[in-house]
């Protein structure tokens, strides 16, 4: 049985298709305002690498940010359930997981396979992808370089703002005090582990502790966070397909309780077209593959 | 106007969507109207001299604007956006104005108000935060003024009848609304949230034989129809109030259904009965002190923390076995200090009991109301697994 999961993330859209035991082909690509609409063309472009058709995917799950209204979805779920199943699946022994992602931050609590808690981000960049963006631009530095950077800092600058902008501001400071670049990095990945371990704090943090998403594959800032909690991470080994991994397996839990007729049904609703954010199915169907 | 053609929830909807057109029609008909903040001023005494009160509130729809020179923004967005309204002549109808001590917010806001909304009134309302003996001798004293004041603005004395047949019809609204809330009890209730907001929000805009008209015309509709809802898993509120349907609809849309509030427009006003007293303003001092749960009101606390939890929150858990609730959801308008704090002792008490609880801090509008859907979803799947 072949199944899918999409998570259309604020920044970047993943996807997964698996038979049910293994991962047959995954997909992460950036969203852009358009391109969250044609997120169906990645989907297209998934299939392809696989060697599957459309018609062969018994179900799918959308998630993420963009999850609403996706035509050739069969469910939506959010991405707080989906990391959590996706997490599950590779780590059975992570009670507390660190979801970093490009416009929000969450903690999720796990019990036997359950998700009994969860937090999100009060509508702040700090803690979130879109921070670390921010910085590295004000610094003239790559977003993926920031991290490893920030490592080779032996005195991190004191950031003491959280807030995107004065942090910034606070950034620029610290260099025309002469302070360098790593040293900036260190301290503002440092007043960013100390935001996020803020917020998971109150789950209640129990090992194993994971961390997924975009932030997972900052070096810099998984290191922080473990000083910050005071143990190990876990990381996945490609922390941007966790939801999209999750939303695979929610798939087939859900498909292998349908019959062979409740399947076709749900078949026949799909259309493999743009997603409409504002349920306007005209807007969509302009678009043809 | 056209809710008199209509009934029952029909009818509360209208009055819902029109309060201020439905205020100044009781006006034009020769009624006295007066304004008062959150649930503790007695009305009783307003309807003692057949005036008509009419709640306080916000409005999550319009942004606060004029309000923000005179109150802080740290300050509880609901307190601003009603004297914001206030300022901008939505409650001009208003005959006297009952402001209160009941948070820091609602005081600072009453005070404000007398000063710069000219209403024809005002009374302000010092209600002590415990409930001691003491505190109930005060407040009894607090009433006695609030009731002369109102007998000089009206021209006349209330008599100990009046008081006392206003307090029965008091009494026989909050068993009303109880046994709208025992209707809720099945699963799917047979009432939502929803549509309980808008009968509780148009009942406070109406004389209380209005409003126990209403509520009889709602519970016999509502026995009668097809049962119109799905089953959901079932979610308590409790915290700060909310005013405004689309916020209870974004919740009954998200895979959950509202079975009971533990809010000030949700239980608290309705809960308990006012005794009858030999002196009626003792039994209306000690029910709005002792009786009222808002945490406004500091409450004796117990030998230890989980004693303390248990005699404060004991109820919540009746609540929850009798509603058979799945989950609580934490409602914190920002910088609703008095929730707030209960925060961590709430959640580590319901967790305690089994209870998921979700708690967020919102800004007190319908545009950012959206970004909130995916908790509330996620929370559907988290206590529906």
């Amino acid at each position: 049985m072949f199944v899918a999961g999409i998570d259309i993330g604020s920044t970047i859209t993943k996807i997964v298709i698996s038979n049910g035991t293994e991962i047959l082909a995954s997909m992460a690509t950036p969203t852009s305002a358009e391109h969250r609409r044609l997120a169906f063309r990645v989907m297209d472009d998934a299939l392809a690498s696989c060697f599957l058709s459309y018609n062969e995917i018994e179900y799918i799950v959308a998630t993420g940010y963009g999850r609403i209204n996706v035509p050739f979805a069969d469910q939506q779920v959010t991405e707080i359930t989906c990391h959590m199943r996706g997490i599950n699946f590779l780590f059975p022994n992570v009670r507390t997981i660190i979801d970093i992602g490009g416009q929000d931050s969450k903690g999720i609590k796990v019990k036997d396979g359950k998700q009994v808690d969860f937090i999100m981000n009060d509508k702040c960049a700090a803690g979130t992808g879109r921070f670390f963006e921010q910085i590295a631009d004000v610094l003239g530095v790559k977003l993926e370089d920031i991290g490893e950077m920030s490592l080779r800092s032996k005195n991190p600058a004191s950031i003491s703002s959280l807030c995107t902008v004065f942090a910034e501001q606070e950034a620029l400071l610290r260099l025309s005090e002469g302070a360098s670049i790593e040293d900036i990095l260190a301290g503002i990945h440092k007043a960013n582990a100390s935001r996020i371990h803020s917020m998971i704090g109150k789950l209640k943090i129990e090992q194993d502790v994971a961390i997924t998403g975009g932030g997972a594959k900052n070096l810099g800032l998984v290191r922080a966070l473990e000083q910050r909690i005071g143990f190990p991470l876990v990381v996945p080994p490609e922390p941007l397909i966790t939801g999209a991994l999750g939303a695979a397996l929610i798939a087939r839990e859900t498909a292998t309780k349908l019959t062979p007729q409740q399947l076709k049904e749900k078949k026949a609703k799909r259309r493999l077209e743009a997603v409409t954010f504002f349920d306007d199915p005209k807007r969509g169907s302009e678009i043809v593959l | 106007m056209s809710a008199d053609n209509k009934k029952g929830l029909a009818k509360a909807q209208e009055i819902y969507n029109n309060r201020g057109k439905y205020a100044r029609s009781l006006k034009e008909q020769g009624k006295k109207v007066f304004g008062y903040f959150c649930c503790y001023p007695p009305i009783e005494l307003l309807t003692a001299l057949d005036i008509i009160p009419v709640r306080i509130l916000g409005d999550m729809d319009q942004p606060v604007t004029l309000a923000d020179n005179y109150l802080p923004p740290v300050m509880c967005i609901f307190c601003r956006s009603a004297f914001d309204l206030g300022m901008k002549g939505k409650y001009d109808y208003f005959d006297g104005f009952v402001g209160a001590h009941a948070c820091d917010g609602a005081e600072r806001t009453s005070f404000i108000w007398t000063n710069y909304i000219k209403t024809p009134c005002n009374f302000h309302l010092d209600i002590p935060h415990t409930a001691h003996d003491a505190a109930v001798d005060f407040f009894r004293e607090q009433l006695e003024y609030f009731q002369k004041e109102l007998e000089k603005f009206a021209g006349r004395d209330i008599t100990p009848d009046e008081l006392r047949n206003a307090t029965m019809a008091h009494n026989r609204q909050r068993a009303l609304v109880r046994e709208i809330y025992s209707l809720r009890k099945p699963d799917p209730p047979l009432i939502s949230g929803t549509e309980m907001l808008t009968v509780l929000i148009a009942t406070m805009g109406m004389s209380v034989h209005e409003g126990n008209l209403l509520l009889e015309e709602v519970i016999q509709e509502i026995k009668q129809r097809e049962n119109v809802h799905e089953k959901k898993s079932r979610l308590m509120i409790w915290g700060s109030l909310i005013d405004n349907a689309a916020f209870t609809e974004l919740i009954e849309s998200s895979g959950l259904n509202i079975v009971i509030e533990d809010t000030a427009i949700g239980t608290r006003p309705f809960w308990h009965d006012i005794r009858d007293t030999e002196n009626p303003l003792q039994g209306i001092a000690e029910h709005y002190l002792k009786e009222v749960l808002c945490p406004r009101t500091f409450r004796d606390s117990g030998k230890n923390y989980e004693h303390d939890s248990e005699l404060r929150f004991g109820y919540l858990k009746d609540f929850a076995k009798h509603w058979k609730v799945n989950g609580v959801f934490a409602n914190i308008i920002r910088n609703c200090d008095i929730h707030g704090y209960e925060v961590p002792v709430i959640k580590d008490y319901l967790n305690g009991l089994g209870i998921p609880v979700l708690v967020i801090e919102q800004d007190y509008s319908t545009a950012s109301l959206e970004s909130l859907r995916t908790r509330f979803q996620a929370f559907a799947e988290t206590i529906s697994s």
